[in-house]
């Protein structure tokens, strides 16, 4: 990681793209982007972009794989060849997919109602279209958009972000560059209500102060991610609801 | 919550301060909490997205998917397929033929029973969400009749989310469902489906 020479990524207080230590990138998130999916949403995140879809509960395939107390759930993380030049190497089904699409499904099974559909699978779908750093942590918070989408039974909507060590200072949601020359990247996936941590790994090295004081700034910035995740999924009710309370009081009558 | 506003909730969102069994909530120490997207309206937590999951005695609208040695499997709009055996009824049924029929069981391992098959025929047949049913039905069926008069169509609506419609104005009428699901979550909605089916919208 780290070459003879450090490259220096903060330059006058601010890191190399402008922002500030805890910033995060700019985010959108949009919900029920594809109409076949049963649940769906794309987000966003600085040049990041992830698509996440959603089939079931449905018949589960291979049957004997089946649960007779509870629904699995099938989480897959994949690179389009397309999603960065060195992505092409790095894309489709690969030992790091096949990581990061475990403990996508360790956090996913801590959070879907899996009591309420034994005998059923969910198949959770991420693809990353487009990849700079953070892509594991946006694909996780895309799936928990789409999950809520599909009507899925959750006791959260979670989300996350990673923090890490550039050039000794820690700083919040780490693009590509800081990330493959920084110190160390550590993503977390949160719920933000109960306050548990579903997803904790860590590159490089970090003290236990750094480690303390990097999950306090995570939960921070989960505060906003979540706001834009729920604004996603709330926007179509809202409108119509609005649209609905102005006709009435337009004389609609009630 | 006010008597008047209706809220839009989010999985995680606390929607009550106490510890409820609701359909929809999920309850811990801190009150109860909304599991699905739903609306919190009147002290009452009503989800706007969710599957249907069969129950004894609910009435359904199915598709026979398979034929097998004892009967057959209905495709019932759910992440579940309903079984029913020969030995209910008289009539033989094709895989595609849309039945109403009731759920007589749900067995130990989650497999819904099927009985009093009746075959639908020469109708269309609409899949909505299976929580929107009430609001398409109405109270004490107020809605569903309305749309029957003015639309003079046949309209049976399975508990399961899947409605037949059949005659009469039966474009009229799904307009009218579509309308209802899209708006399920809104205030004054008879007036406006009224409005709809008067050509007055």
């Amino acid at each position: 990681m780290a070459a003879s020479e450090e490259k220096q990524m903060i330059v006058n207080g601010k890191r190399l793209d402008g922002r500030g230590f805890n910033d995060l990138r700019p985010i959108t998130i949009k919900a029920g982007v594809l109409k076949k999916a049963n649940g769906s949403a794309l987000v966003e995140w600085g040049r990041n972009k992830v698509l996440a879809g959603i089939f079931g509960p449905r018949e589960v395939v291979p049957r004997h794989m089946t649960n007779p107390k509870r629904a699995i759930i099938q989480a897959r993380y994949i690179m389009a060849p397309f999603s960065g030049q060195e992505e092409h190497g790095r894309s489709g089904p690969n030992r790091r997919s096949m990581e990061i699409s475990k403990v996508s499904k360790h956090v996913f099974e801590n959070v879907v109602l899996t009591s309420m559909f034994p005998k059923t699978m969910i198949n959770i779908d991420m693809e990353v279209l487009q990849s700079d750093g953070g892509t594991r942590v946006a694909a996780i918070t895309a799936a928990s958009v789409a999950l809520a989408d599909a009507g899925i039974p959750m006791k959260d909507l979670v989300c996350g972000v990673s923090v890490g060590r550039i050039n000794g200072q820690l700083v919040v949601d780490l693009d590509k560059t800081e990330d493959n020359y920084g110190e160390s990247d550590m993503p977390l996936i949160l719920s933000p209500r109960t306050g548990e941590v579903l997803l904790h790994q860590i590159d490089g090295k970090l003290t236990k102060e750094e480690i303390s004081q990097a999950m306090d700034l995570s939960f921070e910035a989960s505060k906003k991610i979540r706001e834009l995740q729920v604004a996603a999924l709330k926007e179509r009710y809202e409108s119509v609801l609005a649209e609905a309370e102005n006709g009435n009081d337009n004389g609609g009558g009630n | 919550m006010e008597n008047e506003k209706r809220m839009i909730v989010v999985p995680g969102e606390k929607v009550f301060n106490d510890q409820r069994r609701v359909e929809g909530g999920y309850a811990d120490a801190k009150g109860t909490f909304a599991t699905t997207m739903a609306m919190v309206h009147d002290d009452r937590l009503v989800p706007l997205k969710g599957y249907y999951l069969p129950k004894p005695g609910d009435f359904v609208v199915g598709i026979v998917k398979e034929e097998t040695f004892n009967g057959y499997e209905i495709e019932m709009n759910s992440p579940y397929d309903g079984r029913l055996s020969t030995r209910e009824t008289r009539e033989r049924f094709q895989v595609g033929d849309v039945i109403s029929a009731k759920v007589a069981d749900v067995n130990e391992i989650h497999e819904p029973i099927i009985a009093d098959p009746r075959k639908l025929g020469g109708g269309e047949v609409l899949d909505v969400e299976s929580v929107k049913v009430p609001r398409i039905i109405g109270r004490n069926a107020s809605m569903v009749e309305t749309i029957k008069q003015h639309t003079k169509s046949e309209l049976f609506v399975g508990k399961n989310g899947r409605v037949y419609v059949k005659g009469g104005n039966s474009a009229l009428a799904i307009r009218a469902i579509l309308k209802i699901c899209k708006e399920a979550h809104t205030g004054g909605l008879t007036d406006r489906v009224v409005a709809l089916l008067e050509g007055r919208e």
